[in-house]
């Protein structure tokens, strides 16, 4: 066999075993990855409510961010008591988590590469003045549940909140698979 | 009566309209190290907006927070990617900001409101 031949086959071995790494996920990031990145609530037909109070809108945040100023093709995810929580298209295949508290008289958010959804959550953590933190989270479709401190609540419609959790440990999961996610310190 | 026409105009041009507000942009195109308390260079008013953006490819963590003179911390809200806190303006406090991740990032800018 000439010098040729063994070098095209081993050539030929090499690019066959590095497309079976590619397909199936080996040798890249060690992550969890549930779903890719969907987001079917952005999907769904709009609704009285969908649009972003225009509070929201005139932060310097949302022309930055949004891919319309105007928060075009924002969609409610869920409610809870006075605090609603959004999902905004952003630019450059971004997309927002928005969270409205009409009591509080607060409003933030977080605009991510969608990629995030794939491996983890788009979320906001806020520090309560008991040291606790109130999570909101975002994910990718396919994800079901997010669970803090041994309590689990159940994803809706792309969204979640948990309150009152300690310590910075975090999980979102799917029946199968369940992502690990780090709130920092 | 020109004179009082003019103290009337300088008058109406010192006081700021109402909903008047200040930005301030406390961090501008900057490489941020993680875990850096970037702050306001303004020091402390009663903000009620503040906000981290680092560019559209953002998906790593961030945080914005206040500090009050006498060390309490405020409206501390740690995000993925970019981030902003609105509310009400309760506090007298410095605003900060902060590239959570666990390499430096290219921030495009912090900025506040009072």
């Amino acid at each position: 066999m000439s010098r040729f031949t063994l070098f095209g086959a081993a050539f030929a071995a090499a690019l066959a075993t590095a497309g079976l790494v590619t397909q199936f996920g080996l040798g890249g990031s060690d992550k969890v990855q549930i779903g890719d990145g969907s987001v079917s609530a952005l999907k769904r037909a709009a609704r009285a409510g969908d649009a972003l109070p225009r509070s929201i809108l005139a932060y310097p945040f949302a022309e930055r961010n949004f891919a319309s100023p105007d928060g075009r093709g924002s969609r409610v995810l869920s409610v809870h008591g006075s605090l609603t929580l959004f999902a905004v298209p952003g630019k450059a295949g971004m997309v927002c988590l928005i969270e409205t508290d009409s009591i509080a008289e607060t409003a933030g958010g977080a605009c991510a590469d969608r990629s995030v959804l794939k491996t983890g959550t788009i979320y906001m953590a806020d520090r309560q003045e008991d040291g606790s933190l109130q999570v909101a989270g975002l994910v990718g479709d396919g994800h079901t549940f997010a669970e803090a401190n041994g309590r689990r609540t159940a994803v809706e419609n792309n969204s979640f909140l948990l309150a009152q959790v300690e310590g910075t440990d975090l999980s979102i999961g799917s029946p199968t698979a369940t992502q690990q996610i780090d709130l920092g310190g | 009566m020109l004179a009082a026409a003019i103290v009337v105009f300088v008058a109406m041009a010192a006081v700021p309209a109402a909903g008047a507000f200040q930005t301030q942009v406390y961090v501008w195109q900057a490489n941020v190290a993680p875990n850096v308390a970037n702050l306001g260079w303004d020091g402390p008013h009663n903000h009620f907006y503040n906000e981290l953006y680092f560019g559209p490819n953002a998906g790593w963590r961030s945080e914005v927070w206040e500090v009050t003179p006498a060390g309490y911390r405020h409206f501390d809200k740690s995000c993925v990617g970019n981030c902003f806190n609105s509310h009400p303006a309760y506090y007298y406090a410095t605003a900060f900001c902060a590239n959570r991740d666990s390499g430096p990032h290219f921030v495009y800018e912090c900025l506040d409101r009072w």
